[in-house]
């Protein structure tokens, strides 16, 4: 009750203010918001849409909302989607199977290599005792550059004049069903996945408790050690499978700047999800709608699409922020009402005494 | 049978009606105090006090019964919501320490907050240092006047002394002489005693004796009876945010005093029967960890715990205590020596597999023993979840939430838990019913060896009693238990054999029949010398 309330003061406190801004500068701010919603959720077009750009948002999202709740601070899902990308765009212009065997390869692939990213922090971490944090971040630096000399060399498609890969076998297409595509399939099912993983396995037990006090976890038999190693590969993994599905379901081939900036959302989804699974997938959808709307208001209103930056920008301050106060306010309240309540019990009993 | 000197006496009588004296007029009068905290912990219902100037004047009561709330109310720590406070005649409603100070009440936590750093006298006036015409510090006039302010009140002190090397107990002399420094009259002092060995106890009350001859005020939070009979003229008993009487300590007894702490009757005598004990469970031999600098925290360890036995170590805290528990645990390797339960050596085994043979309570709940953010059900299943097969299924990948919540209940049920479910986070259960979990959960392993670090801690009288009856159980039930406590009367209510720790190496192993306070009270300061 008190999320969903939270979730929405922080809605309407971002529009609002979002209206403001607009209405400042002169724009018509209830024209605007009934284009930003009528290009991201007004025609089954623009829904399919908005549900196929959520895909990288929601994807990375779980992989920092099941690795902040487990303890690993995981901060290399840009790295780990590039490199996952890049894995499944290579496997796709050399293998060339039955796309029924072919998506799953290059999906694993992808998984493959994000874990393969992530499992380097893990190891480093384990061996030297590195911070993840710190690592996971320059991991991102070294990905970035690495998939860009990857295209801009080995990769290039010897026609195209800027950094680009040339485009992966029409077998590793995901399919699409009218306007939707199939890749929202798969976002449902990993979110649906981790979630009983979470919240029905022992493994995801393990990790839960291991995030809210190690120690505890430790003293009461968990491998905590070995749990880190597969949280970070899992996490790494999932990461990893955004930038697949970015490159099977999307422009089919790895251009520069292919990751923009949908890791970083996603880090930014699980925190104002507070880590909760179902949580991530809601808050994915709301954010690739007003993204995804964004760009149609663009079209139609003279308002710039970078207004959705300060929309995002404040409702996360707001939901985060008022996440703690709701409650703090809450509880000061009834504090208060409770102390009023005895005083005027004990002035009651005091006066009966006194007659 | 009684155990110990010092711990005798059956409770014989039942409270009697609570008696209003009446002394000198009010210097503090506390009328009609309310206090909630957010959200609706009642910590305060409806207090009315009032303390006489000159008097030494004890609070008791149990954990949560509001003593400590009760006095940062008065030292502007905590805001009260109702009621009001008149000090000298007039009305006063302090809103930091910095007032009450500046009015003339001072308080002394529990916790000592003192720059190990400096010494005796640069801590003292820290904060209120005497300065010269440049604003510079003028160290000849501080230090001379915190040596007129030890000799005027006798405190054996060295004011040079770097507050790193010296006792605890002289550490505390330093907190109090913090605030007569600043010209405190009222003095409140929260548990003085809980940190003191029982030889350094005597000393500070011929002190504070000595202060309220001089016409200072002390107010004395204690949960330790015989003290507060010994140093307090009156005392008045707080049950659940309430006053329950104002007694004058000469007019009452201790088994009154906490019956009236608790609501009913509590005994003080051991409950351990005879029984004889079975073979070696628990061995450990020669055991010696060293720390990553070097230093020896245990030497040469050797301690045997048999079936049906509970063995109680005894020391002053940082003696070795912690570090013997996290080598049983496992979360220490030691350098040299071997430890074995039932026969099995379990010196390399892994902390799971320890887990097989030993159950542990460990001393923070907090910290150790639970994650308060997690569901109480998570909590309960912790270990079990590896170790009973019911609990899973599918090679144990897959938890059996249905069996764990049956599991729940079955322990809230024997350990008498109450609680608002078992959905709810653990921290919305009061400490109490929190260690019921715990101990339930370590109680249900069925481990022939249990390891008890400082069971009690932080508990009320309710609860420690319910804790004793649990683990004398499980004496009669023939496991063998190594308890480590700091608190003497719980050993020598206990115990069957008392070790003492000293500078990591056991100094003593007693029969607890043939053992007094007194003695094993030497040997935690002095060791073996």
């Amino acid at each position: 009750m008190g999320r969903v309330l939270n979730a929405a003061l922080g809605i309407v406190i971002a529009l609002t203010l979002g209206a403001l801004i607009m209405w400042a500068q002169g724009y018509d701010p209830l024209a605007s918001y009934a284009a930003l919603f009528q290009f991201s959720l007004g025609d089954p077009y623009a829904l399919a849409t908005t549900f196929k750009n959520a895909i990288p948002l929601v994807l990375t999202g779980l992989s920092a909302a099941i690795a902040f709740a487990s303890g690993p601070v995981n901060l290399g899902q840009p790295g780990q989607l590039l490199m996952g990308a890049l894995a499944a765009t290579i496997g796709g212009l050399y293998l060339d199977l039955p796309p029924l065997a072919m998506i799953p390869t290059l999906a694993l692939l992808a998984m493959a290599a994000g874990a393969l990213w992530s499992g380097l922090a893990a190891l480093l971490r384990q061996v030297f005792g590195m911070s993840e944090f710190i690592v996971t971040l320059m991991l991102n630096i070294i990905a970035d550059y690495f998939t860009l000399w990857a295209i801009t060399y080995p990769f290039k498609d010897a026609a195209a004049y800027s950094p680009m890969t040339p485009p992966i076998a029409t077998s590793g297409w995901l399919p699409e069903f009218g306007d939707w595509n199939s890749g929202v399939l798969w976002m449902l099912a990993a979110t649906a996945l981790m979630w009983l993983l979470l919240t029905r396995t022992r493994p995801g037990y393990e990790w839960r408790i291991g995030g809210q006090n190690a120690l505890f976890a430790r003293l009461g038999g968990c491998p905590v050690d070995r749990n880190f190693v597969t949280v970070m590969l899992l996490t790494g993994a999932l990461a990893g499978l955004a930038g697949g599905l970015l490159i099977m379901g999307g422009p089919h081939r790895f251009l520069r700047g292919l990751g923009a900036n949908y890791a970083w959302d996603g880090v930014m989804i699980a925190i104002v999800a507070n880590n909760s699974l179902p949580g991530v997938l809601l808050y994915g959808l709301f954010f690739a709608a007003i993204q995804t709307g964004a760009l149609g208001m663009e079209l139609i209103t003279a308002v710039p699409s970078e207004i959705v930056m300060v929309l995002q920008g404040v409702l996360v301050l707001v939901i985060v922020a008022s996440r703690e106060a709701l409650h703090q306010f809450a509880d000061r309240l009834a504090a208060r009402r409770q102390a009023q309540r005895r005083a005027k019990h004990a002035s009651l009993v005091e006066s009966a005494e006194q007659a | 049978m009684t155990a110990g000197g010092a711990i005798s006496g059956e409770c014989s009588q039942m409270p009697g009606a609570a008696r209003e004296p009446h002394l000198a007029p009010p210097l503090i009068q506390m009328r009609g105090i309310v206090k909630v905290y957010p959200p609706n912990v009642l910590a305060l219902d409806d207090v009315t006090v009032s303390f006489a100037g000159g008097e030494i004047h004890a609070l008791v009561g149990e954990n949560g019964a509001g003593k400590s709330t009760l006095m940062k109310v008065l030292y502007g720590l905590v805001h009260h919501d109702q009621g009001e406070i008149h000090y000298r005649g007039r009305a006063v409603r302090f809103r930091s320490a910095g007032e009450a100070i500046a009015a003339g009440i001072g308080m002394v936590h529990q916790e000592i907050l003192l720059v190990n750093e400096y010494t005796v006298w640069e801590n003292i006036v820290l904060g209120a240092e005497p300065v010269d015409r440049l604003g510079r510090i003028d160290k000849k006039r501080a230090r001379s006047e915190v040596q007129a302010i030890i000799d005027r009140f006798h405190f054996a002190l060295d004011p040079d002394a770097v507050v790193a090397n010296i006792s605890v107990a002289a550490r505390q002399k330093v907190e109090i002489l913090k605030l007569l420094y600043r010209n405190v009259s009222v003095l409140i002092l929260d548990e003085p005693t809980a940190v003191l060995t029982p030889q350094e106890i005597p000393q500070l009350f011929a002190e504070l004796r000595a202060l309220r001859d001089e016409g200072h005020t002390i107010l004395f939070i204690s949960h330790r009876l015989e003290e507060v009979l010994e140093l307090a003229e009156r005392v008045t008993v707080l049950r659940k945010g309430r006053v329950v009487a104002t007694l004058p300590t000469a007019q009452t007894t201790r088994c009154e005093l906490a019956a009236l702490m608790v609501g009913r009757k509590v005994l003080f005598s051991s409950r351990r029967t005879p029984q004889p004990p079975g073979d070696v469970i628990f061995a450990v031999e020669g055991l010696c960890y060293e720390d990553e600098h070097g230093r020896i925290r245990l030497q040469d360890i050797h301690l045997h715990v048999r079936a049906g036995e509970l063995v109680g170590v005894a020391g002053v805290e940082g003696n070795g205590q912690l570090e013997l528990v996290h080598v049983i645990t496992g979360l220490l390797q030691p350098t040299a020596g071997r430890i074995r339960v039932a026969g099995v050596d379990l010196t390399q085994a892994s902390i799971l597999e320890r887990r097989r043979y030993i159950a542990y309570v460990p001393q923070d709940r907090g910290r150790m023993g639970s994650s308060l953010a997690a569901s109480v059900v998570e909590n309960a299943i912790m270990t079990h979840h590896r170790l009973n097969p019911r609990l899973t299924h599918w090679r144990g990948l897959l938890l059996d939430w249905r069996r764990a919540h049956h599991f729940t209940q079955h322990l809230a049920q024997h350990f008498n838990v109450s609680m608002p479910g078992h959905s709810a986070p653990l921290r919305a259960l009061s400490g109490g019913n929190q260690q019921k979990v715990i101990l339930g959960r370590e109680l249900l392993l069925e481990c022939p060896f249990i390891l008890l670090d400082q069971p009690t801690r932080g508990l009320d009288v309710g609860s420690i009693e319910y804790v004793h009856d649990q683990v004398l159980a499980m004496r009669r039930a023939g496991r063998s238990l190594l308890m480590i406590s700091a608190n003497l009367e719980e050993i020598f209510l206990l115990a069957d054999r008392i070790v003492v720790l000293h500078r990591g190496g056991i100094v003593v192993d007693l029969p607890a029949e043939q053992a007094t306070v007194e003695q094993v009270g030497r040997y935690m300061l002095e060791g073996k010398g």
